[in-house]
């Protein structure tokens, strides 16, 4: 193997294994409680700005936070109560937009931007290592030798 | 252009243009405030369940067979003392009318304040109380005042945000009887 590819296959070896721990799901499932708040923090605060209903003090955002308990507790999907909150609200309740319609392009568009420009750089760095390397030529030397003395 | 690198930093350009004039429009634009209209419109009326300070229990389903305004209301709310001539003169036109409701529903207050500010205002109308918000939440209200028409067998025809006026409050009451 070549010995200059070590460095990056630990260095892949070390990104690939933290990837694997933070993205690895935790055993057990969450209490009602802790369930309830993750729900709550993908829902926007109706009438505050930038604020999860999770996160927001309001009358409406504490009356949200019982209404999914309280549906977790009564064994609805996460779906269910996503649809609940839209039904009243709209698809703007959602803090992140869903992966359909308009959404569709929130999510898309930096993909496309990280693919097109990693595309350009594999093109541009492949354009610079076609370019021949400059070397000195005998008379470079001569007039190098020139100007020295 | 003939080489490939410019046609893809040209790419590059019109996709980060395109996300630049994306979040330039999304600044300062709160869509849930802005919406126009609420996405109840059409559908049966949340099956809400109130006592008012009289200590009188209403429902949805006590009011059925009446068009019904349900007003959301609170003590310390200005656009919601600007709306009150327009309520008190509303309920004085129909407060005979048998097959009329005006409702309010007391939201994110006490009930101590807003027992006091019925009484100091002369308020006479139904006030429901929703401690826990449930109402509320229920019809998908994002402040007050909010007002919504409902018909006789319980559909939510009409809304509007922000203070009615006589005018507005008879537009929905006739669109809740069916006349609009």
């Amino acid at each position: 193997m070549n010995r200059r590819l070590l460095p990056w296959l630990a260095l892949a070896l070390v990104v690939g294994a933290t990837l694997t721990f933070v993205a690895w799901p935790r055993g057990g499932s969450p209490s009602p409680a802790a369930h309830a708040r993750a729900l709550a923090e993908e829902f926007r605060c109706p009438e505050c700005q930038g604020l999860s209903a999770a996160d927001s003090s309001s009358s409406t955002a504490r009356a949200m936070r019982a209404d999914i308990r309280e549906r977790v507790e009564n064994g609805q999907s996460d779906a269910e109560i996503r649809q609940a909150m839209i039904d009243r609200f709209g698809d703007s309740i959602l803090l992140k937009p869903e992966g359909k319609g308009l959404g569709l392009v929130v999510w898309g568009l930096p993909v496309v931007a990280l693919v097109v420009g990693a595309t350009g750089l594999v093109l541009a760095l492949r354009r610079w290592r076609r370019q021949p390397s400059a070397s000195a030529t005998d008379a470079d030397r001569a007039l190098v030798e020139r100007a020295r003395s | 252009m003939t080489h490939p690198l410019r046609w893809v930093a040209l790419g590059v350009g019109v996709v980060v243009a395109a996300l630049a004039v994306v979040l330039a429009l999304q600044v300062g634009n709160d869509q849930l405030q802005a919406q126009p209209r609420s996405e109840l419109l059409g559908d049966p009326a949340p099956d809400f369940n109130v006592t008012t300070l009289d200590g009188e229990e209403v429902s949805l389903d006590s009011l059925r067979g009446r068009a019904v305004i349900v007003n959301f209301w609170n003590s310390w709310c200005i656009p919601c003392r600007q709306e009150e001539p327009a309520l008190k003169e509303f309920f004085d036109s129909h407060r005979d009318e048998d097959d009329v409701a005006l409702l309010g529903i007391v939201r994110d207050d006490t009930e101590s304040a807003a027992r006091r500010a019925v009484g100091d205002r002369g308020i006479e109308w139904p006030m429901g109380l929703d401690p826990d918000g449930k109402a509320a939440l229920d019809f998908g209200t994002r402040g007050q005042p909010e007002t919504y028409a409902i018909t006789p067998d319980g559909l939510i025809v009409g809304t509007k945000y922000g203070p009615a006026s006589v005018e507005d409050l008879e537009t929905l009451l006739a669109t809740a009887r069916g006349q609009r």
